[in-house]
């Protein structure tokens, strides 16, 4: 860890110090590690320290981005000059207005000492562990933990002056069975609060549940989402719908739809970095506070996340969603959240006649159809066959191909208590899920296992 | 490097290897009309990989003082030491030949010092064409270069330079009309093509060439019919047939995937260590290599992350499941030799079995003559979705584009194709494979495994191919 004072301090003076209109600096830290295992043994132990820094400088209209991670401050001014030169030999990007003025951040705790003085020696300890479980069960045991802390910092030549220290800890478990697997995730800002005895409890169960599973015929089944499953979906339409770009360019799902009805009165999503039951984070990576924006509102439409230019460009205001400079794909969501709804999912198991208990998906892919939100996936560790209200067995493997819109208009029941699901993007963000009740859904095929 | 080597000698590990590298990329898009993202990011460091007792421990920072160095050494060590919580049998490594030697990529013209005004220029030039077209709403066109210089010492002896240049560049042009969106790329979707090559690669393509064509077939798709739903012989044209080896081939037959290390996230395969030198995989008809010694592809190098030298070895033999892509630590598991497929994804990552370049061997047809022998069919191009299960087996991949084949005769324009299958069932469906003009090797720049995720760069040479009667269109 750096710490804000420096980083803060060596910032300011090289944005202040650039030729160009604006220029802004954007640093990541990270002092991370993690430890995988397979097999019930650990195979893969590595720990990262690293910063970068990635200076936008804008000179009139003209835009150029740099980065580096040799936090000196020579190293610095140089790239900083780098972008500069970028920018002047740039074509003007219309859109582009200003960089973000002093902003007021709501503060968060977001950084917590017991998470950062994990070592390599309690993550070993944390796997062996579950690897020791598994050896008793008779299972294999796969899976990683991992601990990290991050410095995330904005600083522009406008003024703003953004610092955040973090801390993320994630664990995850497969046990494995001859034929069967079951799954299990945690993630907290504080390591100690990921309940291990749960989630070794959980995954286990799901394995020799699973044992003898049966082969269901592709077609539309009744399905209870667990938070996993959920959360594997919303990652996808985080790319495809819920950002202005795919918003605004008509192929969003949402689009042309915000303030009517697509979906079950039931269903609300919506991206808070704020909400401190998720991984909160105070700001995006133009230094603009992080707003609440819906997507669906009590099945009604509403709209995508913004950041500066896609705020300007569709004449809007940003909703705090920036990505880091340079990239190309616009504002993204990092905080997405399904609003809890009233039953356990015990209640909703019992309400389904016949039908797939679904823990997680695998290899999801949303490029099908994206006005529809076609989406298609398979199953993995951990599917049922749910028979007059009760999980009567395991079940191979299936291929979902669905519209989200159809599926999020067949809603049956949500769950009250939610998860938070790991992402790629922990530090800053996750998504927080329940267990979802919708008819009909379609799986169009099979595997062998 | 040397002193860090030297150092970890003295702690009493095993083996350990010390690798810096440091890289430059140079990302350009234009979307719109825009210059969206004009960028240049360097990063340098070194990454420390460490067997002690027969456990691993790695390392990486990018502080590069003597000091830091030797505690990033000594903190890889006492990563290795904490691993040995859940030993049951040591890893060892298979020998290999010390290398002591310097690799260069073959390129022509440095893509770093052709002016960022003729790379923008050319993007613009693309972009203005596909927007000429009335009902193209998004059209975007983007540039990678990357320059990757490092050196890899190890305990044993090894000291191996090595300097890459690739370069890659492409578009698309998504047309938008009544709810209804469609896309068509060039030269392949997923950012275009990629080579191990210079500014040459870029020029070679003829980008703004192609752009007319690009926008036409977007718009024509908005009122193509929907791809039906039937079983039936497909010709898939080269881009696509890329990513059916990449997903179908090349990830099943990595060998760490294999032996379960890969199963906390991309999964396992169906390939397993029992079926080596068994497995039909595929028709005869079917011969698949890993070679990454072709000059210019973007899978090849000259040496992998473990200093094991670029080769050419088989994996599919006229049908036969034959070989692995392996390390030194998995190679020994199917008594084999390690084939030289450890990468790592930067300093900051540990080396895992990568893809190369996982070549379908040419077959004998001409393009023309297979169309012209299909009675009843549908030709499927260009990739736009891909989904497959966690041992490899059930494929879904959606395509930007199909035509209806009858009588010999390409036909009918479909929307929203996807074709679906079972991998052994699928490659032994496959009874025609178009000869060496049509064969080319594409580059995929975007290939992702393992925990942190790593990006790979990888290719894969190949031609059209026909399948018998699979599963079409079961996308609703």
């Amino acid at each position: 860890m750096i710490g804000k004072d420096r980083i803060i301090g060596l910032l300011r003076e090289v944005v202040m110090a650039s030729d160009g209109d604006f220029a802004e600096a954007v640093f990541t830290g990270t002092d991370y590690g993690l430890t995988r295992y397979a097999n019930s043994i650990i195979h893969q132990n590595v720990a990262d320290q690293n910063s970068s820094v990635a200076f936008r400088v804008a000179v009139g209209k003209k835009i150029g981005v740099a980065s580096t991670n040799i936090f000196e401050k020579e190293a610095l001014i140089r790239v900083c000059n780098d972008a500069l030169e970028i920018a002047e030999r740039s074509v003007p990007n219309r859109y582009f207005n200003a960089l973000a003025r002093p902003q007021k951040y709501k503060r968060l705790v977001t950084f917590f000492v017991s998470t950062a003085r994990v070592t390599p020696a309690k993550r070993a300890a944390v796997v062996k562990r579950i690897c020791a479980r598994a050896d008793r069960k008779g299972l294999i045991a796969s899976g990683s933990v991992s601990s990290s802390m991050s410095e995330i910092a904005v600083v522009n030549s406008g003024g703003v002056e953004a610092y955040q220290p973090n801390t993320s800890a994630t664990v995850s478990i497969i046990y494995s069975s001859d034929d069967s697997s079951g799954y299990a995730q945690g993630v907290s800002r504080r390591f100690e609060r990921i309940d291990l005895e749960s989630l070794v409890s959980r995954a286990e169960t799901k394995c020799l549940m699973s044992r003898n599973p049966i082969t269901l015929d592709p077609g539309k089944y009744d399905v209870i989402l667990e938070p996993t499953a959920v959360a594997n979906l919303l990652e996808w339409l985080t790319f495809i719908a819920f950002s202005a770009n795919p918003y605004h360019e008509k192929t969003s799902f949402l689009s042309g739809k915000t303030g009517k009805k697509i979906a079950s009165p039931a269903l609300s999503i919506y991206d808070d970095g704020l909400a401190t039951r998720g991984i909160a984070f105070p700001f995006d990576f133009e230094g603009v506070p992080k707003k609440k924006v819906f997507f669906i509102r009590r099945g009604i439409g509403g709209g995508p996340v913004y950041d500066l230019a896609t705020a300007r460009k569709y004449k809007k205001r940003s909703t705090g969603h920036g990505m880091p400079p340079g990239n190309a794909e616009g504002p993204m969501p990092l905080n997405v959240h399904v609003a809890p709804g009233s039953k356990l999912p015990s209640q909703m198991i019992r309400a389904v006649e016949r039908g797939v208990l679904v823990t997680r998906f695998h290899y999801i892919n949303g490029f099908l159809d994206t006005p529809r939100a076609l989406l298609t996936g398979m199953t993995r560790d951990g599917t049922f066959l749910i028979e007059k209200g009760k999980v009567a067995s395991g079940v191979k493997n299936l291929r979902f191909t669905e519209s989200m819109l159809r599926a999020f208009s067949n809603i049956v029941a949500i769950s009250k208590g939610t998860e938070l699901i790991d992402t790629w993007w922990s530090d800053i963000g996750c998504v927080s899920a329940p267990t979802i009740h919708i008819k009909e859904f379609n799986f169009t095929g099979k595997t062998e296992f | 490097m040397r002193e860090i080597i030297d150092y970890l000698k003295s702690m009493g590990i095993d083996y350990a290897d010390a690798r810096f590298v440091e890289r430059r990329n140079e990302s350009i898009t234009v979307k719109n009309g825009q210059l969206e993202a004009a960028s240049r990011n360097d990063g340098r460091g070194v990454g420390i990989r460490v067997l002690h007792k027969g456990c691993w421990g790695f390392a990486s920072g990018s502080h590069l003082n003597p000091g830091d160095l030797k505690k990033l050494a000594a903190k890889a060590v006492s990563i290795a030491k904490a691993s040995a919580a859940t030993r049951k049998s040591p890893v060892s490594l298979a020998p290999v030949e010390i290398h002591r030697d310097r690799y260069i990529s073959p390129f022509s013209e440095d893509p770093f010092a052709v002016s960022l005004d003729e790379k923008i220029g050319l993007l613009m030039k693309v972009d203005e064409t596909l927007r000429k077209t009335p009902k193209i709403k998004i059209a975007e066109a983007s540039m990678d270069f990357f320059k990757t210089d490092k050196i890899f010492c190890s305990t044993e002896g090894a000291l191996i330079e090595q300097s890459i240049i690739e370069s890659g560049a492409g578009y698309e042009a998504t047309a938008v009309d009544k709810g209804e969106a469609q896309k068509r790329s060039y030269p392949n979707s997923h950012r275009g093509d990629f080579g191990c090559a210079g500014y040459e690669f870029i020029r070679e393509l003829d980008l703004a060439g192609h752009a007319e064509k690009v926008a036409a077939e977007a718009v024509a798709l908005l009122s193509a019919p929907p791809c039906p739903s039937v079983s039936t012989d497909i010709i898939i044209t080269g881009d696509q047939m890329t990513l059916q080896v990449h997903e179908s081939c090349g990830h099943p037959v990595e060998l760490d995937r294999v032996l379960g290390t890969e199963i906390s996230l991309a999964g396992g395969s169906f390939m397993t260590i029992d079926k080596l030198g068994l497995l039909k995989y595929g028709s005869d008809k079917v011969s698949i290599v890993q070679d990454s010694t072709i000059p210019q592809a973007l899978g090849s190098f000259g040496f992998d992350d473990e200093g094991v030298k670029a080769s050419r070895t088989d994996i599919i033999r006229n049908g036969l499941f034959v070989g692995y892509l392996t390390s030194r630590e998995t190679a020994p598991k199917v008594k084999a030799s390690p084939n030289g497929t450890m990468r790592a994804d930067g300093w900051n990552a540990i080396p895992l079995i990568r893809m190369t370049n996982i070549n379908l061997e040419p077959g004998e047809w001409d393009f023309d003559s297979l169309v012209a022998d299909t009675k009843d069919g549908i030709l499927l191009s260009t990739n736009k979705s891909w989904s497959i299960d966690d041992k490899r087996l059930n494929f879904q991949f959606g395509v930007e584009v199909a035509w209806q084949v009858k009588d010999g005769k390409i036909g009918t324009m479909y929307r929203n194709p996807v074709y679906t299958g079972i991998t052994p069932e699928f490659w032994n469906s496959c009874d025609a494979i178009c000869n060496r003009s049509h064969w080319r090797i594409w580059g995929v720049a975007s290939c992702g495994k393992g925990e942190p995720m790593q990006v790979a760069h990888v290719a894969h040479g190949v031609s059209p191919a026909r399948f018998r009667n699979v599963t079409v269109g079961v996308s609703r």
